[in-house]
Order: C-alpha cells, then sequence, then structure tokens
C-alpha cells in the first residue's frame, strides 16, 4: 500500500517535469536569434480581406519608422529599394492582412467599449532566397483613444518589440 | 465710285483684332498652366512625408508638376510623375480635437462622451509614390470635405497615375449614400 502511494508519487513527478521541460523547450524555440544587418520590408499584403488604402499605407510607414527606431539593423531599405539585392546580410519582412475590422473613433468615444478596430497581420521574416526564418501573427488594436489608423501604429510597435527580442 | 467710310474703319478694326489676338494667345497659354495650380489650405498630413512630422497642418498644392506641402518654412515636394497611385475616402473626426479633445475625456458627468456627438465629416487622400532611389512611400492627407476628388484631379492632370479613375471612385463612393436613402 505504502509502495503503491510512492509510485505514484513518483509518477506524479514525472509528469510535471515532463510539462516544465516541454514547456521550457517551446521557448527556446520561441525565442530564436536572427542575425542581420539590413532589413527590408516589403508593402503589406491583403488577399483574404479588403484593406482600404490608407490602413495599407499607414501599416508600411509606420513599421518603417518603428523598425528604424530599434536601431537593430544598419539598414532599413524600403519596397522596391534596388539596394536591398546587393546587400548580403538581408532579412525581408512579409505582412499579410488576413483579419480586418473597422471600428468608429465616435462609438469609441461614446460607449468605451464598442467599435475598436482590429488589425490581424501574419508577418513572416525571411532571408534573400525566401526561406522562412521566423514567423509570427501579430494584432494591432485601438480600443479607446486615438483614430481608426492607430490600430497600424499599435501593430508595428509590436512588431519592433518582437524585432528587439528575436535579432541580435 | 464712292469707297463707303464704313469701309477703312472695319478694316482697321479688323488688323488692330488680329493683333491684340496675336499678343492675347501666350496669355492664354499662361493662364491654362496656372489654372491647374491648386491650393487646398488647412491639410493635415497624417503620415509619410520625409521631414516632416506626423500630424502637420498645412497648406496642399499641386502645381508645376509637384505635389508640395508647405508647413511654415518647410516645404517638401513630390513630383507627380513619381506618384502611382491615388485613391480618395471619407470618414469623420471630432469636431473638438487634439489635446483639449482628450481633456474633455475626463469632463463630470460624461460631458466629453456628449461632446464626441459633434463630428465633422472630412476626406482622406492618400498618395502612393517612389523616390529617387525606388523605395515605396506613401502618404495620408486629411483635407476638408469635398476637396479630395479635386485634389486627386488636379494631381492626375499633372502626371501622377492610378489604377481608379476619379469618377469611377466618386460614383463607388456616391453609391452606398443612394442605398441608405
Amino acid at each position: 500500500m505504502k509502495c503503491a502511494h510512492y509510485r505514484s508519487s513518483l509518477l506524479l513527478l514525472a509528469v510535471v517535469f515532463f510539462f516544465v521541460g516541454s514547456v521550457t523547450s517551446a521557448q527556446d524555440n520561441k525565442n530564436p536569434t536572427i542575425h542581420a544587418s539590413s532589413i527590408q520590408i516589403l508593402m503589406a499584403q491583403s488577399d483574404e480581406v479588403k484593406l482600404p488604402i490608407e490602413f495599407q499605407l499607414a501599416l508600411y510607414e509606420n513599421l518603417i519608422e518603428q523598425i528604424q527606431k530599434t536601431n537593430k539593423f544598419q539598414y532599413v531599405y524600403r519596397d522596391g529599394d534596388p539596394g536591398a539585392s546587393s546587400n548580403t546580410d538581408l532579412v525581408i519582412l512579409h505582412s499579410n492582412v488576413y483579419g480586418f475590422k473597422k471600428g468608429s473613433e465616435g462609438k469609441r468615444q461614446v460607449t468605451t467599449f464598442a467599435g475598436a478596430t482590429q488589425i490581424k497581420v501574419h508577418c513572416v521574416f525571411t532571408d534573400k532566397t525566401g526561406k522562412s526564418e521566423f514567423a509570427q501573427d501579430v494584432t494591432g488594436n485601438v480600443r479607446f483613444v486615438g483614430g481608426n489608423l492607430r490600430a497600424t501604429f499599435d501593430f508595428a510597435k509590436k512588431v519592433a518589440q518582437i524585432i528587439v527580442t528575436n535579432f541580435q | 465710285m464712292k469707297i463707303p467710310w464704313v469701309f477703312p474703319i472695319q478694316l482697321a478694326a479688323t488688323a488692330l483684332l488680329i493683333g491684340v489676338g496675336s499678343l492675347a494667345a501666350p496669355c492664354l497659354a499662361q493662364d491654362a498652366s496656372t489654372a491647374n495650380a491648386i491650393s487646398f489650405a488647412d491639410t493635415k498630413e497624417v503620415l509619410g512625408l520625409d521631414g516632416l512630422k506626423q500630424n502637420v497642418t498645412g497648406t496642399l498644392v499641386a502645381e508645376n508638376g509637384s505635389l508640395v506641402f508647405t508647413k511654415g518654412k518647410k516645404k517638401v515636394a513630390v513630383p507627380t510623375a513619381s506618384i502611382t497611385e491615388v485613391m480618395t475616402g471619407e470618414d469623420t473626426e471630432r469636431a473638438i480635437g487634439g489635446t483639449v479633445g482628450i481633456l474633455t475625456m475626463f469632463a463630470p458627468y460624461g460631458g466629453g462622451r456628449f461632446l464626441s456627438l459633434f463630428r465633422t465629416k472630412i476626406d482622406t487622400l492618400a498618395i502612393e509614390y517612389v523616390d529617387i532611389s525606388g523605395g515605396l512611400h506613401g502618404a495620408i492627407f486629411i483635407l476638408k470635405k469635398g476637396n479630395a476628388a479635386a485634389a486627386k484631379k488636379a494631381l492626375l492632370s499633372q502626371g501622377a497615375r492610378t489604377n481608379v479613375p476619379a469618377e469611377v471612385e466618386a460614383e463607388s463612393q456616391a453609391r452606398p449614400k443612394e442605398k441608405q436613402q
């Protein structure tokens, strides 16, 4: 009877160790360290949803501004810049918008709980050959203060944070 | 046979008109070129122009093949030939904006929320352009209601390109209103 109790506690301990190990290994996979001296940011694509052009442009411009502010890269190239092709140590950021809900600034300010604007983007960092180095879904929101375009600023800030944590 | 006295006067008048007409031709040409210069005061540059901060209010002018945004002494010009897309839209913004608008949110008894109900209609103008090195840029402007279509036409007449003509865009923006009625 005592032996069975001992065995069950050992089993429980093994299960706990297994889960702790899997969580830490998952965290290790989540935080790879990528090295690149320069980045090229491509214009956000929206194949699945209809995204107004002002949101598309604001996403792109805010991304460039926020990534420049991180000071992680020597050069931040724009979409179409031929200088990027000559750079060997380059990472390319592709953004694909897969969810968009345009809220209402008026509703947000009057009700404080309705009218949120949300933009969901799948971000992929690839090398020059197109090989994926890192991918993550990022959501930009504006829930209370600010216009609808502020969701793109929120998104860009989050992407900048991802770059800070994942790039050398 | 007597020549009527009116004839020499008619001849002189015709000669004078031809002379004046030939002088007037260059003036008309000048008028046509300057007529394309259209300015939009109190335009807000939301983002996208190099050398300017975001949310700056100034004057947008389409002249001499350029889109020029002026704020005080600062002047940013984008050649219209480098503009690859021009799109317009409609939106609303708070009648009382800026820092004062934010501070009104803390007004007692929901006063700030009540003030948020007062909104002004605005037009948005989004342009996509290419810089000298080939990099893609985007800029967004907020204009007074009814000015975006005129701004788009002015830019297109000076060499900017678009995939959606101004007339088609105006029709597509008018449709939802018709449905609402």
